[in-house]
């Protein structure tokens, strides 16, 4: 069918929020004479198509009104203006767990999930081994899920939720259950789900999963949606637009750490005027004078810090520039001491090129180090006003692109000392046929 | 194990969804659709009516989801207690005895002019009624807090709201019939060890017990779905439910009966000018139809209309309370998620 498996004209939800029980008896008996109640546009203007297989991934900040047009979509609530579709059998999984009673136990949940959902006790009754083994709870499984931990409790909504094949998923914001072992499970559980020619509506803070797991992306922003198209995109967009606005409550809480320095540079000025310092640093194309806080994998960047030493005798120093992320991993760090760049002087700028950058899409903090003579000490750590915002544009996957290359060479033979496969061990299927066709290849 | 299909986990799931209908699901949780769109246009009012009128098909449809929460509710209940399974006797029975103490041995209520074999009525009598009171009572109670009470459950699964009510009247339904049960075994089994209770009912009257049943399910139900609708947008709706159930037990015959009230003229029954109150009390006909078939009809007073007026009567009752309740849901569901 050519038929749009979802789709949204002007979609819009409001809510209305009353000053009182007597504000809402006196609007009631008025017959819509009276209207007291407070307007509030969660969300407005929402249109779009999404085809049967498709995959649609919403961003956006709290707040913005994804949950409120997945809970549309999915049912829970009407909207206030405009119309929607949805073609087929729709699940969602708006919230693991919604309807768990906690004194039965995961077995009699699994069964009454599933019959809420719209499912006859016979699907589910036919199901529950299978979601049993999904959700890999054990002997647990016969325990109240009261007893459960609460990664317990979710993983066994997830696999509820999962194990029953609608045609439309709507899946919001419940991927960062469990450990990475299941989260992985989750998200080969929606591949197969597209792989199948289901269709997705998935809502994440993880770009990461977006951009992932999508095709498309809709990012909403403030209650009206910002951007739709290919999910590499609209993620860029998003993260910049991010960055923009981090950088903006930054700049305002540096400010008031400015007022305070000042005064701590009152008492100690004797001793601040003599020590080495980072005046400045910040990031150009290189070999011109515009400033760049994006640039795309692949492209080059140049870092220029601006520092004084007033005593280059006394005080040698080196200069580093360190790359974290948001949650403070370093992904990179450079020195002068590492490359043997003498930094010299009383005042200068010092220039380092990067060419070819190698991170993969993120968001990253730099911080320029002011070392002492070896690298030890360090004098000073300059955090850069502004952070640096990767995008790419290919499917890599995780934090750097790697130079690489694909070939074909079959005529290199196994190695003599490869691992023994083990066969009729529990559980790997993929043995059998790998031996099979291991064991084709000797004889020929 | 399922015959039809032999391989349930791939096969079992897409052959019985295709034909629920596609729409099903955003239907039954209140949004208003025209040709498969959802549009933000309440529901018209033929719309709402025609929905009312074929709730016989929603409860096939998920006449799973039905069964099984009024079962695992019954189970959350009453297992894992001590007595488990004879709670639902305790309540009517331990009413019964507060207030058949009261009434016949510290006030010394008496029945008219019964003969002395007959003393038991005055108990027999209460205790019934305390039976059919308490499944209403109780049920109205549970249902105007249920959608209030379950709106994360709302907001967070698509489902037809309108079987959470339906789940408390049901319940309660089962723990009068457990009632209903216990007394017939009663009325059998004491006369063998020569003790005399009552007659044991007719299994003609019996009969009756299978038209009153879903009749008073229909009433609890709509008049349940109508207080659990306001409570959502008046929170006030249960404090009132509460205190007026009480009023309106004492205000139908249970604990007293007409007969005992001694008009100025020296006559019995109720006066003249309160005639009405009875009348138009759909408990009181629901009330006595239920001790007809279980009591037989020996103290004639007690029963001053055949059972078939009483019956009818209520019935138009329990339609009417049906529609109307359902239909008030029908309109006011849309917004659940938002207010709850």
């Amino acid at each position: 069918m050519s038929q749009n498996a979802i789709e949204a004209e002007g979609l819009g939800k409001c809510y209305r929020v009353y000053g009182g029980p007597m504000q809402r008896i006196a609007e009631g008996l008025s017959f819509g004479t009276y209207t007291g109640h407070r307007q509030f546009w969660a969300l407005r203007n929402v249109n779009f198509g999404l085809k049967p297989g498709g995959s649609l991934g919403l961003c956006g900040p709290n707040g913005a009104g994804k949950s409120t047009l997945l809970k549309m979509l999915a049912g829970t609530t009407t909207p206030t203006e405009g119309r929607f579709r949805v073609g087929g059998r729709v699940s969602s999984l708006l919230e693991l767990g919604a309807g768990f009673h906690p004194d039965f136990t995961g077995r009699d949940n699994i069964l009454m999930n599933g019959i809420m959902m719209g499912y006859s006790k016979r699907e589910m009754v036919a199901r529950t081994e299978e979601i049993i083994d999904f959700a890999e709870l054990g002997e647990y499984i016969d325990e109240p899920v009261r007893v459960y931990s609460s990664g317990m409790g979710l993983r066994l909504g997830f696999s509820v939720a999962m194990a029953v094949e609608p045609d439309v998923m709507i899946i919001d914001e419940v991927f960062a259950v469990g450990d990475m072992y299941f989260q992985k499970k989750c998200v080969d559980k929606v591949y197969e789900l597209k792989k199948n020619n289901k269709t997705v509506l998935f809502c994440s803070h993880s770009l990461y999963d977006v951009r992932q797991l999508c095709d498309e992306a809709l990012w909403i922003q403030d209650g009206a949606p910002a951007q739709i198209g290919d999910s590499v995109d609209v993620t860029n967009s998003y993260s910049s637009f991010q960055r923009t606005h981090i950088a903006e409550v930054k700049h305002e809480h540096e400010e008031e750490q400015a007022a305070d320095d000042k005064a701590a540079a009152k008492i100690g000025s004797a001793s601040s005027q003599i020590l080495p310092r980072v005046l400045d640093a910040r990031i150009y194309i290189p070999g011109t004078d515009e400033e760049l806080y994006q640039v795309g994998t692949g492209e080059s960047m140049e870092v220029r810090i601006w520092w004084v030493n007033p005593t280059p005798d006394l005080t040698p120093i080196q200069l580093g520039v360190g790359f974290f992320r948001p949650d403070t991993t370093t992904v990179a760090g450079v020195g002068s001491h590492i490359d043997g760049h003498p930094v010299t002087g009383e005042s200068g700028c010092t220039s380092i090129t990067i060419e070819n950058v190698a991170f993969l899409s993120d968001q990253f903090l730099i911080a320029v180090i002011l070392f002492g003579g070896e690298g030890t000490h360090q004098y000073q750590q300059y955090l850069m006003r502004e952070n640096l915002v990767v995008t790419h544009k290919t499917k890599d996957v995780g934090m750097f692109m790697l130079q690489r290359t694909w070939k074909d060479r079959s005529e290199l033979p196994v190695p003599d000392d490869a691992p023994a496969i083990r066969e009729g061990t529990v559980g790997s299927q993929a043995d059998v046929p790998v031996s099979n066709s291991d064991d084709e290849g000797g004889v020929e | 194990m399922s015959s039809d299909s032999p391989d349930p986990s791939r096969s079992g799931l897409h052959s019985e969804s295709a034909t629920l209908g596609d729409a099903s699901p955003i239907l039954d949780s209140g949004s208003h659709q025209v040709e498969g769109w959802v549009t933000a246009s309440p529901p018209k009012f033929l719309e709402v009516l025609q929905h009312v009128f074929s709730f016989p098909k929603l409860l096939v449809r998920h006449r799973d989801l039905i069964t099984t929460s009024v079962r695992r509710e019954l189970a959350a209940r009453f297992s894992g207690t001590l007595l488990g399974w004879a709670w639902p006797l305790v309540t009517p029975i331990l009413m019964f005895a507060i207030y058949f103490f009261i009434f016949t041995q510290l006030l010394s209520v008496k029945f008219g002019d019964l003969p002395e074999d007959q003393k038991s009525a005055m108990g027999v009598f209460m205790f019934v009624g305390i039976l059919i009171w308490t499944a209403f009572g109780e049920s109205v109670v549970r249902c105007t807090g249920v959608i209030v009470d379950n709106g994360n459950l709302i907001k967070k699964v698509a489902f037809p709201t309108e079987v959470l009510p339906l789940n408390q009247v049901l319940v309660a339904l089962v723990s009068m019939v457990f009632g209903v049960v216990a007394y017939i075994a009663v009325t059998w089994i004491t006369p063998l060890f020569g003790l005399h209770i009552w007659e044991p009912p007719q299994w003609t009257a019996l009969l009756w017990a299978l038209v009153l049943m879903p009749l008073q399910v229909m009433f609890t139900y709509g008049f349940g779905l109508m207080l659990g609708t306001l409570q959502v947008y008046l929170r006030d709706t249960l404090q009132v439910v509460t205190v007026g159930i009480t009023v309106w037990m004492f205000a139908t015959p249970i604990f007293w009966t007409p007969e005992l009230i001694i008009r100025e003229d020296g006559t019995r029954g109720l006066p003249d000018q309160w005639a009405w109150v009875l009348d138009a009390n759909p408990m009181y006909h629901l009330v006595y139809s239920w001790r007809d078939v279980l009591m037989s009809r020996e103290p004639a007073m007690v029963f001053h209309q055949p059972i078939e007026t009483s019956i009818i009567t209520f019935a138009y009752w329990a339609v009417g309370s049906f529609v109307v309740g359902y239909t008030f849901f029908l309109l006011a569901r849309r917004r659940f998620a938002d207010e709850v």
